[in-house]
């Protein structure tokens, strides 16, 4: 029992800050990946509802497609797939093959490609949401469209969306799991390396168990309140 | 090119091999799910809190960590649980596939649970007062009143659940099962080509899902009362001609 | 006496949604402290012609100016008419204010904040005087005490009362009313009545699409009927209402065409 204590504390034999590094580092990249995932989710969005007929199909056929295949499927494709395209690359343009991309990088943009597959359809359902009327009183005001968006759209959107963009940074978190696969050392992997060097795996996955449940509920309240704030006006 | 073709043309065969793999997974985590997320919901409005705060507990553990941790956790972990080791369950925990099942189970049924739950809750009081109203109680209310309304209202989460289910059968490849991803990766292994192999096997998980989603449509369509066409006796042939 | 100038000049405006024609070419002019009435059943083109006065909706053919700047409609390559600039259309749209029949206030706004959000952010005017402004608005439709109030809070009356404080707070030159009591209860719509009637009197210049046929023959200094997308009979109430009326307006008046 006294060992247990030793290998999960502070000391030299300590996991603890290595357990806390990957912490950081799973909320670090499931927030870029989620990042990458709002940016992408509303030039999609904005693709389905206004874009032209051929940039509508391709966004829908993008969505079909990054939601239907498994996540660990795509990451594994970044990983394998992409330091070759980029050799490749370089051979045919003459430049001079860049070193490898980071794990982190690969890691963020494949959950951040699928995640935006998913925020798309949320920002897509956001916009739908708002009532025709409510467009027509600014232009009507005489609004132009940028303004309009920021002024009317966006507070209303941030509403209806926010509840499920909780919902997917949930997703985001828990599949930025899956990156141990590329050997990032989030906190998945450093719980899969102490279980493998200590013989401890019981141990080391209910720990990390316990993390992921820390972090989770801790982002869910946080998505609550913020939900709360956007959604002030609303309570009759 | 013709190289080219020859390859994918092998490479799909060496995958479509593992495909019943990927199905065995998902129809048993499938069934199972949906049976213990049934004993969930109920728990769920229990009268006595000790079955809510079972299925809270639960929702809460297998919701909030990630999949492939409770895959590890039931594969690797419970190995070195001497009871198991040693014990009579010790078949079953050394099997992979089994251990991909139990921790899908588990997880899913979480998800599942969430879904009838919220069903439930959505289900119109104004429908169960009127059962009530006529005489009905308990297993026939729920029956006869309540569960074709949860049904219905459930189903659409409950398809894109069965979605999200296919793709985390793809995790099992994480503890050494060979099932679409496992082949693939394999497949990797000896060809280095990359592109070709992950195409097919996205190909492949988006086949299974398409036809997953259309039958679960259909069903949608078939439950939906409001836009199935009425049965009504047939229109008599000798209507006056509208103008 | 001399005429006051116009403050609108719609010619000749066309519109079909589809195969349906719901303006066959309607003219109108508005001069100055005039109140027009526009009169009609269901599926009259009223709504339309109202919304392609602010180019809500944007006519197939015809010609709008407000005041003497026009508004910035050309044909496209297809020879379809369109808003060749949206930012001269935004300018145009400046001049005006519109009241719907659903409210449409923002619901993530305040009360003040509706009121003070066009002047505020669209005419860029000077924060202290947009507020003052508003203040005196709200007092005025008597919402004095509701600023900090959402809409969702709010009736019916008084949210359209809202609005009507929203839509004279850019100082507008012409207030277009889109059936602004249909979606009232009936007790609600004599207080926004009165409102309109008030306004009527300051000399605002309005254009009313309304079932409301006491307002049109009290207060309007003009009723246009609008029959199948052209305007079957204008002139004021006096005539409109009296013995002289057109058959087919007389026979929209009767209780059993309502």
């Amino acid at each position: 029992m006294m060992d247990d204590l030793a290998i999960l504390g502070f000391g030299p034999d300590g996991w603890a800050p290595l357990l806390l590094k990957g912490c950081l580092l799973t909320l670090a990249v499931s927030a870029a990946s989620m990042a990458i995932g709002t940016v992408l989710g509303i030039l999609l969005a904005w693709a389905r509802l206004k874009g032209p007929r051929w940039l509508r199909r391709a966004a829908l056929v993008y969505g079909v497609i990054l939601r239907g295949v498994p996540e660990l499927l795509v990451i594994l494709l970044l990983y394998f797939g992409l330091p070759s395209l980029i050799l490749s690359l370089s051979e045919t343009f003459g430049w001079e093959a860049p070193g490898l991309p980071p794990p982190f990088l690969i890691g963020s943009v494949s959950v951040g490609l699928v995640s935006a597959a998913y925020q798309a359809e949320i920002f897509r359902g956001g916009v739908g949401a708002i009532p025709r009327g409510q467009f027509e009183a600014a232009r009507a005001m005489g609004f132009s469209d940028l303004m309009c968006f920021h002024r009317i759209v966006l507070p209303q959107v941030a509403r209806v969306v926010l509840p499920a963009l909780g919902n997917v940074w949930q997703f985001n978190l828990k599949d930025s799991a899956l990156i141990a696969v590329t050997g990032l050392s989030e906190l998945m992997r450093t719980s899969l390396v102490a279980a493998g060097s200590t013989r401890h795996p019981f141990l080391f996955f209910g720990v990390a168990m316990a993390l992921y449940l820390v972090l989770t509920t801790l982002s869910s309240t946080a998505f609550h309140y913020g939900g709360r704030y956007s959604n002030r006006w609303d309570r009759g | 090119m013709g190289e080219h073709l020859t390859f994918i043309g092998s490479v799909t065969a060496q995958l479509v091999r593992a495909v019943p793999v990927t199905l065995l997974i998902l129809a048993v985590s499938g069934v199972c799910a949906t049976v213990l997320a049934t004993g969930l919901t109920a728990m769920s409005v229990a009268r006595s809190p000790l079955p809510r705060l079972v299925q809270r507990t639960w929702t809460f553990l297998f919701r909030g960590t990630p999949l492939i941790l409770q895959i590890f956790m039931i594969y690797y972990g419970f190995a070195m649980v001497p009871w198991i080791r040693h014990g009579i369950l010790w078949a079953a925990f050394r099997d992979p596939v089994f251990c991909t099942c139990l921790a899908m189970t588990c997880c899913c049924s979480a998800y599942i649970a969430e879904i009838f739950r919220g069903a439930l809750a959505a289900v119109p009081r104004g429908e169960i007062e009127a059962g009530r109203a006529c005489g009905m109680t308990g297993f026939m209310l729920l029956r006869r009143v309540i569960a074709p309304s949860l049904i219905r209202i459930a189903l659409p989460s409950y398809s894109n659940e069965i979605i999200m289910m296919t793709k985390s059968t793809s995790l099992a490849s994480t503890i050494t099962v060979l099932d679409i991803t496992g082949v693939a990766q394999q497949v990797i292994a000896h060809s280095y080509r990359t592109l070709e192999v992950f195409c097919a096997a996205a190909a492949l998980y988006l086949l299974i899902n398409a036809t997953l989603s259309t039958l679960l449509t259909a069903l949608e369509r078939r439950l939906d009362v409001d836009r199935a066409p009425t049965p009504l006796a047939p229109i008599p042939p000798t209507l006056e001609p509208l103008s | 006496m001399t005429v006051p100038p116009p403050v609108l000049t719609a010619t000749n405006i066309r519109k079909s949604f589809g195969d349906r024609e719901v303006l066959a070419g309607v003219s109108l002019e508005a001069r100055e402290g005039e109140v027009i009435s526009i009169l009609g059943g269901s599926g009259s083109g009223k709504s339309t012609f109202l919304r392609c006065l602010n180019l809500l909706e944007v006519p197939d053919e015809g010609q709008i100016a407000i005041g003497d700047v026009q508004a910035p409609l050309a044909r496209n390559r297809h020879g379809r008419l369109e808003v060749s600039d949206s930012r001269a259309a935004a300018r145009l749209r400046t001049q005006t204010a519109m009241v719907f029949q659903g409210f449409n206030l923002w619901p993530h706004l305040t009360v003040l904040q509706n009121v003070m959000e066009a002047p505020l952010r669209v005419h860029r005017r000077d924060r202290e005087e947009v507020l003052a402004t508003a203040r005196s608005l709200l007092e005025r439709v008597g919402m004095a005490g509701f600023h900090a109030a959402y809409p969702k809070r709010l009736s019916g009356g008084q949210q359209q009362r809202v609005a009507i404080a929203r839509a004279l707070a850019t100082n507008p030159k012409l207030v277009l009313f889109d059936e602004p009591t249909s979606a009232l209860d009936p007790e609600r719509v004599r207080e926004v009545l009165a409102l309109m009637r008030s306004l009527a009197d300051e000399g605002r210049t309005m254009i009313v699409v309304t079932h409301e046929m006491a307002f049109a023959r009290d207060v309007s200094s003009r009723v246009v009927h609008l029959m199948n997308g052209r305007v079957e009979s204008s002139g004021p109430p006096a005539h409109m209402f009296g013995a002289d009326a057109s058959p087919a307006f007389r026979a929209f008046l009767s209780p059993a065409a309502l």
